[in-house]
């Protein structure tokens, strides 16, 4: 069975799928250098027409319940720092509060722009599709879900990356992060091929359950989504700390940070994605819980896996707090969007490696 | 400092805190302070409510929320490090035998139990109230403010975050009755007065906000609820053996605070005949493909007897008692004759896998009825037994080559002396070890030990598994809170609260501008503004469809919002 076709075929696709991958991260890389675009990203804190709340509203009619809204950034590309936008003052005239609605001032385009661009999407694609081809053979060939140990398991969070990072550039004009996006997935496949490849096989009693499907799936979804967060979160740190020094005159704006559309923005997309992949933890961790009571009689034991998992959920939970509260938002949600992130890591990699547990069958092989 | 901190503390805001100013107000008068002294007067001294206030006001915050979510975070960690009483009590010994200095320092600092220690409980309970405090007057405010009209529109639209303003060639009344009907269409809630339209929408996002955190609460009311009533046991079952529900037949029983022993269902469970496969050949060879009980089971002293497959990921379930199936093991069965010719022993003896790959299990036999000396021997029972450089080993985990290598000891057992002894070890301090030869032992082969003092036989052996039995009456509730509160967290992130404004004025000339604002709440995720470009164009299209002569041009269409001066 280990020497099957499809298991050959997986294998082979999935040296191609990294190989592919690397291309596309070229591509990337010279779209970067050789693509003259508008500058994305609007470096000029300073002149970024000051919005705030209007004044007519803060205490408006019957408006008593606590809610007062905040202003609403308005176009990324107008606002170099989100952070700012509650403690500024009131805007002084009314000609200060000119807002260009989106529609008017001319979206990005939705498919990828420029010779080179549009090859790194076009192989980032098809790296995709090799790999999803790759796991999928590898099912077939073992007749269960190809998710059974950390080989396959890192196979298929680094092709939720992927996926998502494909999505999320159609959706969100996100191209710019294909070269980030792919570097970790590259190195994190390459590991995976070279050091904890595991041939195909059956699975242990413990995780013969169509619960496999569900818990295990979800964690996938949510970790692919938690990678492409983290990287947003990764580049909010550096573009705002630009934006920063650019503002105090200490440095030029310019370079690979011009290709990208701002702090503002990031800062969003950043956010965004833990908006999907916060729900999606919570349902895995939730059917995670479902299946531990079927396998063994309790719903939450805390074995080592568990309490990461719910420390992870803490951390992020801690983060979507930090972002509503006054002081918190910027750099330091940011900081602890990543604290999350790597206690996300250390449940996957160090639970695994230093602490044994219940989900020890999930570990590496010798 | 006083003065300053006793009208801190009357102003009753609920909402975000972020500046907390420490009240003056000293210790003997904050004792002594009655609420009246406190409210009725505005005098120089903070009493105990407002001391009680500023305390709640500080708990109930979202910055303490933040570092209590923290140091939950934090606190957790040592509970994955370090072995846990409650997980695994063996680690916990091996850890003691392996630093026996440090060990009772962290056993003081509750370290092997983490969470069950009070520094735990006393972290997740001031979240959890930090998390009412929070809520519950929210929610109050949501209630009824889920019943009030929008507030009134802002005299100038131009100095929202989302505007636009355009013209249309029709009386402003008119206008602003068909542009309020595309709000109506959209289902926001109304409020029209002279001149303006403001609508709002989205409630639904506080809604999910609060769902969320309320059924936090559920969960950790349902999780008191099994830790009260609930009960956990464990028992190893040989072939053939059947055992009833109740404390003494439970090896191991954890009972919740308010559980009686007669609380118990009275279920019983026999197992007929355990099996267990593994991989025969090729890279994982040995590892287990499947393990399965055949128990037969009545649900009460006298009632009918049915069967069930016990299977890993297939728990029995009687009266919401489950028995789960967490382990399996061989029980070779000895027979023992004494040095007087009587059988004093004959029965299985479970013992326990030392290693998985091929389950070579380690038990003692204590035959304290053996005359004229207590004989105790302590074993391995290797399933398939190779011999690797001299040593034996077991090769595979199923039973195809079975061998038992036993120690024979003869002497006092000690198991009168008071002190508990452990079935699984052997206390040789009153006994001498007997020349035996170490053959291992085939299954029907027998040894004889020497100064008469008898025989024992290895007969052949059996199967067992290991049951966890846990009965948890907070596991629905538990499952439904978690659900809701997903269902709370997809509908807060989904869908967010926000206005919209129309202002109409005639333009003198028998047309109309229309001004349209917008606002949303902390649209952190953004998309509103593509919303509300939406909306706008929905609003224009209505309008200029309605208007009387069709073949006049719109004015200046979509002409960029411009704030009216007045």
């Amino acid at each position: 069975m280990a020497n099957s076709g499809l298991a050959q075929y997986s294998n082979v696709t999935l040296v191609l799928a990294i190989l592919v991958y690397g291309l596309a991260m070229v591509a990337y890389a010279f779209d970067f250098a050789f693509t003259k675009r508008a500058a994305r990203a609007a470096v000029a804190p300073a002149t970024a027409p000051s919005k705030a709340e209007s004044p007519a509203l803060v205490g408006a009619g019957a408006d008593r319940a606590g809610l007062s809204f905040a202003a609403d950034p308005g176009d990324p590309s107008e606002l170099a720092d989100l952070s700012e936008q509650d403690a500024g003052p009131a805007g002084g005239g009314p000609g200060d509060s000119v807002t260009i609605p989106t529609y008017l001032a001319g979206e990005q385009p939705r498919w990828p722009t420029g010779t080179w661009l549009r090859t790194a999407f076009g192989l980032t694609c098809f790296g995709l599709l090799l790999q999803i081809s790759s796991i999928t053979a590898r099912g077939i060939d073992e007749h269960r879900v190809p998710w059974g140990n950390m080989y396959e398991f890192i196979a298929a969070i680094t092709c939720a990356a992927v996926l998502i990072l494909t999505l999320a550039a159609i959706k969100f004009r996100a191209y710019y992060m294909g070269l980030f996006v792919l570097l970790p997935v590259v190195v994190a496949l390459a590991v995976d091929v070279v050091v904890i490849y595991t041939p195909a096989g059956q699975l242990v009693p413990a995780l013969q359950s169509y619960w496999i499907a569900i818990h295990v799936t979800a964690m996938i979804i949510a970790i692919g989504m938690y990678i492409f967060g983290a990287v947003v979160t990764v580049l909010y740190l550096i573009s705002a700390r630009v934006e920063r020094r650019v503002a105090a005159g200490t440095a030029r704006g310019g370079g690979i940070m011009s290709q990208l559309p701002g702090a503002a923005a990031l800062d969003r997309l950043s956010y965004r994605s833990i908006l999907f992949a916060f729900p999606a933890w919570t349902f895995a961790i939730i059917a995670g819980a479902i299946w531990a009571d079927h396998a063994w009689g309790r719903y939450w034991g805390w074995d080592p896996k568990e309490t990461w998992s719910f420390i992870t959920w803490l951390v992020y939970a801690a983060f979507l707090h930090a972002r509503a509260t006054a002081g918190w938002r910027g750099k330091r949600a940011a900081v602890i969007h990543l604290v999350g992130f790597a206690c996300l890591l250390f449940n996957l990699v160090g639970v695994n490696l230093w602490i044994t547990g219940l989900h020890s069958y999930a570990g590496l092989p010798g | 400092m006083a003065d300053q901190n006793s009208t801190v503390a009357g102003q009753a805001g609920l909402a975000e805190h972020d500046g907390g100013t420490a009240p003056g107000a000293d210790a003997a008068v904050a004792a002594a302070g009655s609420a009246q002294e406190a409210t009725g007067r505005r005098g120089p001294k903070l009493g105990a409510v407002g001391w009680l206030r500023w305390g709640w006001r500080q708990l109930t915050s979202m910055r303490t929320a933040l570092v209590l979510l923290f140091l939950l975070a934090l606190a957790s960690i040592p509970g994955s490090v370090l072995p846990q009483q409650g997980i695994d009590p063996a680690a916990v010994s091996q850890y003691y035998a392996a630093h026996p200095t440090l060990a009772p320092l962290l056993a003081k600092l509750s370290l092997f139990d983490v969470f069950g220690a009070p520094w735990f409980a006393a972290i997740y309970l001031l979240l959890f109230t930090s998390l009412a405090g929070c809520v519950l007057p929210r929610a109050y405010r949501f209630a009824r403010g889920v019943r009030q009209p929008p507030p009134r529109a802002p005299r100038y639209l131009g100095r929202l975050p989302q505007t636009a303003q355009f013209t249309v060639a029709m009386p402003a009344d008119q206008a602003l009755a068909s542009a309020t009907a595309v709000l109506r269409r959209r289902r926001f809630r109304l409020r029209s007065d002279d001149g303006w339209t403001a609508g709002e929408k989205g409630y639904l996002h506080e809604f999910g906000n609060l769902l969320f955190h309320v059924a936090l609460l559920g969960l950790l009311a349902s999780v008191a609820l099994g830790g009260l009533f609930g009960y956990k046991g464990n028992r190893l079952l040989i072939d053939g053996q059947t055992f009833a529900n109740t404390p003494t037949a439970l090896d191991v029983f954890r009972p919740g605070r308010l559980v009686a022993p007669s609380d118990l269902q009275p279920f019983t469970v026999t197992l007929n005949r355990f099996t267990a496969s593994y991989v025969m050949s090729g890279p994982q060879r040995g590892e287990p493909l499947s393990f399965n009980g055949a128990v037969s089971y009545t649900s009460r002293p006298g009632g009918p007897s049915r069967t069930y497959n016990l299977q890993v990921n297939h728990p029995l379930n009687v009266d919401g008692v489950q028995v789960f199936l967490i382990g399996h093991g061989y029980a070779p069965v000895i027979k023992v004759t004494d040095g007087t010719g009587q059988v004093s022993f004959d029965q299985p003896v479970p013992f326990i896998p030392i290693e998985q790959s091929g389950l070579s299990s380690a038990g003692v036999i204590k035959v304290p009825d053996a005359s004229p000396q207590q004989l105790g021997f302590a074993g391995i029972f290797l399933p398939t037994a190779i011999d690797v450089n001299g040593r034996l080993a077991s090769a595979f985990p199923a039973a195809i080559y079975p061998r038992l290598s036993l120690v024979a000891y003869a002497g006092n057992l000690g198991l009168n002396n008071g002190v508990p002894q452990s079935v699984y070890s052997l206390v040789t301090r009153q006994m001498h070890k007997l020349p035996v030869a170490p053959r291992p032992l085939a299954p029907g082969q027998s040894i004889t030990l020497p100064h008469g003092l008898g025989k024992l036989t290895f007969v052949g052996y059996r199967q067992w598994m290991s049951l966890a039995i846990t009965y948890d009456p907070g596991q629905l509730p538990a499952l439904l809170s978690a659900l809701t509160a997903l269902a709370g967290l997809i509908l807060s992130f989904l869908i967010r609260r926000r206005r919209m404004f129309i202002r109409v004025t005639g333009d003198g000339s028998g047309g109309s501008v229309v001004a349209v604002g917008g606002l949303t709440r902390s649209d952190a995720a953004g998309g509103f503004e593509v919303e509300f470009a939406e909306l706008t164009e929905e609003i224009r299209t209505a309008l200029q469809a309605s208007q009387p002569n069709s073949g006049r041009p719109a004015g200046d269409e979509a002409a960029v919002a411009q704030a009216q001066g007045e």
